[in-house]
């Protein structure tokens, strides 16, 4: 760990970091493009440069090129370097175009902040400057190339980092271009980090232009809702509206990037048809009355029947405290634990993700440097996007991707793909030293020097994990196998840990079904569609004496709730998920709950008059809901603090900060469940396994409006053999026969998946919402359409 | 993009590129290199040669032979001078501008042809036949000033020889 | 006239091309046969460091020294490179050997590989070097023929397998890791080094860039002994003949082997015929376009690396351009930076941006619309680009501007206060 000594402040560093880290560390600002942490240093822009006095070069160096040494002084403010960073902010600007006003990259433009920390203030080149035609890039991505500095960091992160393949550099010398091929929409699904790393106005977020200067944004650190890893994010937004979703940055998690699905997905807390108003029957009502409605109501029929009548079910969606205060609220009303799941093996895998030690748990960050990873049972461009992003990052450091799937998975990146049916992967996970492939894997994992085990809670079930871990245990050679398990939701590991461990999760159905149950609360939980029987369940549903909703998306449970309680989106409120890893992350509100003010005046300009819909009803957090309904005054950080005593694996959740890293749980102790494999279907006959869509799959992003042109069309995937054998072809319109209905689809023929299976990426919002992925494989048939009018 | 959907007109576009037999020939080079993307220049060349020049149908033959992307050519298409990425006429004519030819005389060639052609450095003739556009330095310093015409090189230039050869290209393309 | 041994240039005769037969009736392939047969590759390579031969392409590093750094024994492939961009003005000499004799160039690439142990060689070719190339081709395909490549080599169990390069245009490819993504296919920018080519080169694999000059003169150096080639320059610390390139204001502008270390005005006067015009010597550039210039009081000099550096400027490629009295050195430098402005790549700052800038100050001081401001600016710009770009472009096109205002900084401010151009 080297000691530097930088305009006379001294400074200890990490081995290998450089001294434009190190300056950034004793917060002397260096100006810099080309560097960015995420991407390393490539030492072009030249704006980095410092004047190194004692070291092993000595003169004027670009700091993001020299590695810090023991000893070494440097000096930012001595006039050499000084006027050399003057000019290169000259030289950078002689062909920026000067329309700061109308840009809007203004406000939070790195080459506005960095050009002044370069000293540098008058142009004295008055010639022409260099024009760029701009390209049409689609939805979400607007191009002005006139504002490039030629930095690169776009085509480096896009391509280099994330994969992209439509995206490059054309041209030479002062003219440069950074586009694509032919205009046309971005296809990488990580197109929007373009918006972040352009250090100026060139790539700008199409779906929040001309909504809110960047001074007049509210922004605040948060966490990313749609799938389970947690990237950290930095939402904005304004007048009640969430604008933008920008990356935030975890160097544990998400490192600086996000997936589209996160940045274009989250237009959800907008929806015109989110439910806003408290309800009773059906009829609106002042939320304090629903609210002692719903007390009364639970209190007479616990007293008449009983607390096993009624039932609660929390879910992945719902912030860790609010789904803790309703296992208190459980507790108040002497019913059983809630479920935190309405699909039973999603929740079972959750649980066994939060059985598995700590320490046995890699971070994305520990991923990205492993030299193996396998990969069982995850589509992660589907599951958990940014996965991908650090797979590729492990490829890119020259490891290896093995992937274990059904599916016809694709990476962005060299993997190595076995595809093989989910049973065949269970029977495998399950004896592995008979199976050749997995026995050839494990002597690879063991020899490898940091292997990872990514493991899908969907494809393998809590048992499945299980196995998955006392593999992992016999892949420890020199170093430990960690395993990243990939679960549902944002929040789904917390709601595994606070399901009674050892008790195997009674299915809810079964229940509701056998009319034991009278009564159930749903928080932020939408069990007719989210049960893998949704037919069933909603039938069950209706024969409730009591429905009481939580919620602030427009569902299915919503609609048929007796009670129905509004709550604020995580953008409204703060709260706490804990991620896949186990690691318990703070969001902090964005935006102030209530209809968004929207422009009034008619499109003139300029915008006077809004309009803010009906006033007072500002939905309120779950949380306060809940602590209400348990007379609770705390605050969230009481609430948090009284938790950490009554639950000591929790310990660091009193600590968190929205923004910081985030912490990892400590041990809860093993509370190994007994592992049931579930029954397989025998191989040979052809099945039907619901899968999650790329894009349109989980319940937030769906509602997402920028995101439509991504949302998939419903068909069915088929391996193009299993297809010839029954004289079908690609885009042939088929009937599907199952135990559920018959659908009309048409087929899309995917080389890479398993044979014996067809696969229905699954859609709520549309017919197809009667299947949920995370279960096994169903028994169907396929016809042509004619055949069976 | 060419659509892959629709082979026969896939294969239209690409005997015009290029021949059947050079289309084969590269791809048996593609199968034997460890890294097919270092016959890009060369594959570029010999498009320009059969088309005069290369177009966009040309970027994504090129990157279907060699397994990448029409973005990856693109990027490597468009840095090189000598590669045309828009059309030229029958004759790209390129007039030296660096310092051996500028001390000799350069200026008054480049001059000369504008008034010649009728045309600006740049530009192509309405006949299709003479496109100018001034080059740096073409290794024929001892023979200032020069120019090159497609790949022939034309030294110690004077503007009746200019006149001579411009006649004999027109000559030549009428025949 | 030319009473200097003549090794590169033995064969030529203007107009005509030698290729295999005649190659080796004027004992052509005999090195290689020595060498294969009766030398250890680190002997070839001592020879070479002992025969004091600098890098014909500019920086004037020594050969012998460079290869020894080159890790012979690392596992294969591991390649030789030729470096024939040859795109800086005023440069033409590679071009005229290739023209009169290229069997030299494949006979010294046998040669320095199996002294280096690579196994892969790429000659990269400009292109306007077309009559050269195919030149090339042929001569690859006789010695293919004649076992001179291929496998097993004159039955020395040595293999070398050569390719062509044909390149589409653009100075920077000269550079050499420009021009090894160049080869790859990439976009042709330079590399961040280290690492150096010798450890990550081509395809990452250990990778020696050399000049077509500096290769052609290994198989005389076999021949001769490193003693006799040193011998052959005028000046005690050179060695070795030079391919010069007379360009510009000369009565006879042509391409002369000649001892290193001949004196810049025998160079002008016995072999440039004197300058043109019946007009007076004013400067030249001493090697190529990114040379500071020479004037008058350096016409004693001796053509050679090391006293060029002591008076500020570079033997470089030794393509010598003269310009007469009558000649607008600002002119004149405006034309160089023009050139590096257009051939810059467009990666690092000061060199895309920079060089841009001072040719709209230079054009304007030109025009007589410059200002003292103006030349205090190009001053500045002159000291803030050099040793500042990502690679060696940028650098050498300060030289003649360097020249410029070391020398003729007086033409400069006549501009500015004539409010034209004095000539
Ligand atoms: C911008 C630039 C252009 C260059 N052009 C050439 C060239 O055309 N030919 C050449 O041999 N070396 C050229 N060089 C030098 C090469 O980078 C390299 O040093 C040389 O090929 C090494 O060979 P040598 O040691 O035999 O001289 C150039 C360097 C730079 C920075
Ligand atoms: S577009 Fe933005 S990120 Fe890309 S090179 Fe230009 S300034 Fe840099
Ligand atoms: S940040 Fe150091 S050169 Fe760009």
């Amino acid at each position: 760990m080297p000691t530097l000594t930088i305009d006379n402040r001294t400074v200890t560093v990490a081995e290998g970091a450089s001294v434009l880290d190190a300056a950034v560390e004793l917060g002397i600002v260096v100006p810099h493009y080309c560097y960015h942490q995420a991407l390393g240093a490539v030492g072009a822009c030249r704006q980095c440069a410092v004047t190194i006095l004692e070291g092993s070069q000595k003169g004027l160096k670009m700091s993001c090129l020299v590695t810090a040494e023991d000893g070494m002084q440097v000096s930012t403010c001595d006039e050499e370097s000084r006027s050399f960073r003057a000019q290169v902010g000259e030289w950078l600007m002689t062909n920026h175009p000067h329309d700061c006003p109308v840009c809007d990259e203004g406000g939070e433009c790195q080459l506005q902040e960095m050009t002044i920390g370069s000293g540098h203030g008058i142009r004295r080149y008055r010639g022409n400057k260099r024009t760029h035609t701009n390209q049409d890039l689609g939805p979400f991505i607007t191009q002005e190339m006139n504002r490039c500095i030629q930095c690169y960091r776009c085509v480096r992160a896009y391509k280099d980092y994330c994969g992209g393949e439509d995206f490059g550099v054309m041209g030479s010398r002062q003219r440069v271009f950074f586009g694509r091929f032919k205009e046309g929409p971005l296809e990488s699904d990580f197109s929007g980090n373009l918006i972040d790393f352009c250090p100026t106005g060139v790539f700008t977020d199409k779906t929040s232009r001309f909504k809110t200067r960047y001074w007049d944004l509210q922004q605040a650190p948060s966490i990313c809702p749609h799938c389970s890893l947690g990237c950290a994010t930095l939402p904005g937004g304004r007048y009640q509206q969430l604008q933008r979703v920008r990356s935030g940055s975890n160097r544990l998690t998400n490192d600086s990037f996000i997936c589209d699905r996160a940045r274009f997905g989250s237009d959800w807390a907008n929806h015109p048809q989110r439910p806003r108003e408290a309800r009773i029957d059906g009829e609106k009502a002042e939320f304090s009355v629903v609210l002692s409605q719903l007390e009364e109501r639970l209190q007479s029929l616990v007293d008449t029947y009983g607390g096993e009548t009624l039932r609660l079910l929390g879910s992945p969606r719902a912030s860790f405290e609010a789904n803790l205060l309703l296992k208190k609220l459980a507790v108040r009303f002497g019913a059983p634990t809630p479920c935190y799941d309405a699909h039973p093996r999603r929740a079972f895998a959750a649980r066994a993700a939060g059985s598995i030690p700590s320490g046995q748990l890699a971070s994305l960050q520990q991923l990205r440097a492993s030299d193996l990873v396998l990969v069982a049972g995850v589509d992660p461009l589907a599951e958990a996007p940014v996965l991908a992003l650090a797979l590729r990052q492990v490829v890119r450091a020259g490891g290896r991707v093995v992937v274990l799937d059904p599916r016809p998975v694709e990476l962005p990146c060299e993997f190595e793909h076995h595809s093989l049916t989910q049973e065949a992967l269970l029977r495998g996970l399950s004896a592995p030293e008979e199976n050749e492939l997995l026995e050839s894997l494990r002597q690879q994992l063991e020899a490898a020097h940091h292997p990872v085990l990514v493991g899908g809670g969907d494809l393998l079930g809590g048992a499945g994990l299980l196995l998955l871990r006392r593999f992992s245990e016999s892949c420890c050679g020199d170093s430990d196998c960690l395993i990243f398990p990939v679960l549902h939701g944002p929040n789904s590991y917390g709601g595994g840990l606070l399901e009674e461990p050892g008790e195997r999760q009674r299915d809810l159905l079964e229940d509701l079904e056998n009319g034991k149950v009278r009564a159930l609360i749903c928080l932020e939980a939408d069990p007719a569609i989210e049960h893998p029987d949704p037919g069933r369940m909603q039938l069950a549903l209706a024969r409730l004496d009591l429905l009481a909703v939580f919620d602030h998306l427009p569902t299915h449970s919503v609609a048929a709730a007796n009670i129905f309680l509004p709550t604020r989106t995580l953008f409204e409120c703060g709260g706490t998920y804990v991620n896949n890893e186990g690691r318990m992350q703070a969001f902090a509100p964005v935006i102030e709950p209530g209809i968004p003010l929207e422009v009034s005046g008619g499109g003139g300009h300029p915008l006077r008059q809004f309009d803010s819909g009906v006033p007072g009803s500002a939905p309120h957090s779950a949380i306060h809901l809940l602590q209400q309904l348990l007379k609770d005054r705390q605050d969230l950080f009481g609430l948090r603090r009284q938790i950490v005593e009554e639950i000591p694996c929790l310990r660091d959740l009193d600590r968190l900060e929205a923004g910081d890293s985030g912490r990892r749980m400590a041990d809860c102790g093993e509370s190994l469940e007994e592992s049931r494999l579930e029954i397989w279907a025998q191989e040979g006959e052809l099945r039907l396994l619901p899968v999650m869509a790329r894009y349109g799959g989980d319940q937030y992003s769906r509602l997402s409006q920028p995101l439509a042109s991504r949302l998939q069309q419903p068909c069915l995937w088929i391996h193009p053999l299993e297809a010839a054998e029954r004289g079908f072809g690609e885009g042939q319109r088929v009937v599907l026969r199952t135990a559920v209905g018959h659908f009309r689809l048409s087929l899309s023929c995917k080389e890479k998946m398993v044979r014996g299976r067809v696969m229905l990426p699954c859609l709520p919002g549309t017919p197809l919402e009667v299947f949920t992925p995370g279960g096994l494989s169903i028994p169907c048939q396929l016809y042509a359409e004619d055949d069976n009018a | 993009m060419i659509c892959l959907g629709n082979f026969s007109a896939e294969i239209e576009i690409m005997k015009k590129l290029l021949l059947k037999k050079q289309i084969d020939a590269f791809r048996r080079k593609v199968a034997k290199t460890e890294h097919p993307r270092e016959l890009v220049i060369d594959l570029l060349r010999e498009i320009q040669d059969r088309n005069g020049w290369v177009s966009d149908e040309g970027v994504e033959l090129a990157a279907q032979i060699l397994g990448v992307t029409p973005i990856e050519v693109e990027e490597v298409a468009t840095f090189y001078d000598k590669i045309y990425r828009q059309p030229v006429g029958r004759y790209p004519i390129h007039i030296c501008d660096s310092i051996c030819c500028w001390s000799r005389g350069g200026e008054e060639i480049a001059n000369h042809l504008q008034q010649q052609l009728e045309i600006k450095l740049g530009e192509t003739t309405t006949d299709g036949l003479f496109t100018l556009l001034p080059t740096c330095c073409l290794g024929g310093c001892g023979r200032a000033p020069s120019m090159m015409i497609g790949r022939r090189f034309y030294g110690n230039l004077s503007l009746a020889e200019l006149d001579r050869i411009i006649e004999q290209l027109r000559e030549e393309a009428k025949g | 006239m030319n009473s200097t041994p003549q090794l590169l240039f033995k064969n030529r005769v203007a107009g005509q091309t030698i290729f295999f037969k005649d190659y080796c009736k004027t004992g052509g392939y005999q090195a290689l046969t020595k060498a294969l047969k009766t030398m250890s590759p680190t002997e070839i390579v001592d020879v070479v460091k002992a025969s004091g031969l600098r890098g014909r392409g500019g920086a004037g590093f020594s050969t012998g020294l460079k290869w020894s750094f080159f890790p012979a024994d690392a596992p294969r492939p591991k390649y030789l490179v030729c470096n024939c961009d040859e795109m800086e003005p005023g440069t033409y000499k590679d071009g005229e050997l290739l023209a009169a004799d290229p069997h030299q160039l494949i006979e010294g690439m046998v040669l320095s590989a199996y002294a280096l142990n690579a196994d892969v060689g790429y000659i990269f070719i400009r292109y306007a070097y077309d009559q050269q190339l195919r030149n090339l081709q042929q001569a690859v395909a006789e010695a293919k023929k004649a076992g001179y490549l291929g496998k097993n080599i004159l039955g020395s169990g040595f293999d070398f397998e050569l390719h062509l390069h044909g390149s589409a245009g653009r100075y920077i490819l000269g550079e050499e890791t420009a021009l090894l993504n160049g080869l790859e296919g990439k976009r042709p920018n330079p590399r961040l080094k280290p690492p150096f080519p010798a450890v990550r080169g081509l395809f990452g694999r250990p990778t020696t860039v050399n000049n077509v000059e500096t290769i052609a003169n290994i198989p005389h150096i076999i021949n001769g002994g490193a003693e006799w080639f040193k011998d052959l320059a005028r000046n005690p610390e050179g060695a070795g003949t030079k391919l010069f390139g007379l360009s510009g204001h000369l009565n006879c502008t042509e391409c002369f082997e000649l001892p290193v270390g001949i004196p810049l005005g025998e160079l002008i006067e016995d072999y440039g015929g004197g300058v043109w015009k019946k007009r007076k010597f004013k400067a030249c550039l001493p090697g190529g376009a990114s040379t500071p210039y020479l004037t008058a009081e350096h016409l004693d000099i001796a053509l050679d690396f090391d006293p060029l550096a002591k008076v500020g400027s570079r033997f470089g490629t030794a393509g010598v351009t003269v310009f007469d009295d009558h000649s607008c050195m600002l002119r004149a430098t405006l034309n160089l930076l023009q050139f590096f402005a257009r051939e810059s790549c467009g990666w690092c700052t000061p060199c895309r941006d920079g060089l841009p800038l001072v040719c709209w100050l230079l054009e304007k001081i030109e025009k007589g619309e410059g200002t003292n401001e103006d030349l205090e600016m190009l001053k500045q710009q002159q000291q803030q680009i050099t040793g500042r770009s990502f690679c060696a472009l940028a650098e050498g096109a300060m030289g003649p501007l360097d020249g410029l205002l070391r020398l003729f900084e007086q033409e400069v401010i006549d501009h500015i206060q004539k409010g034209e151009c004095p000539f």
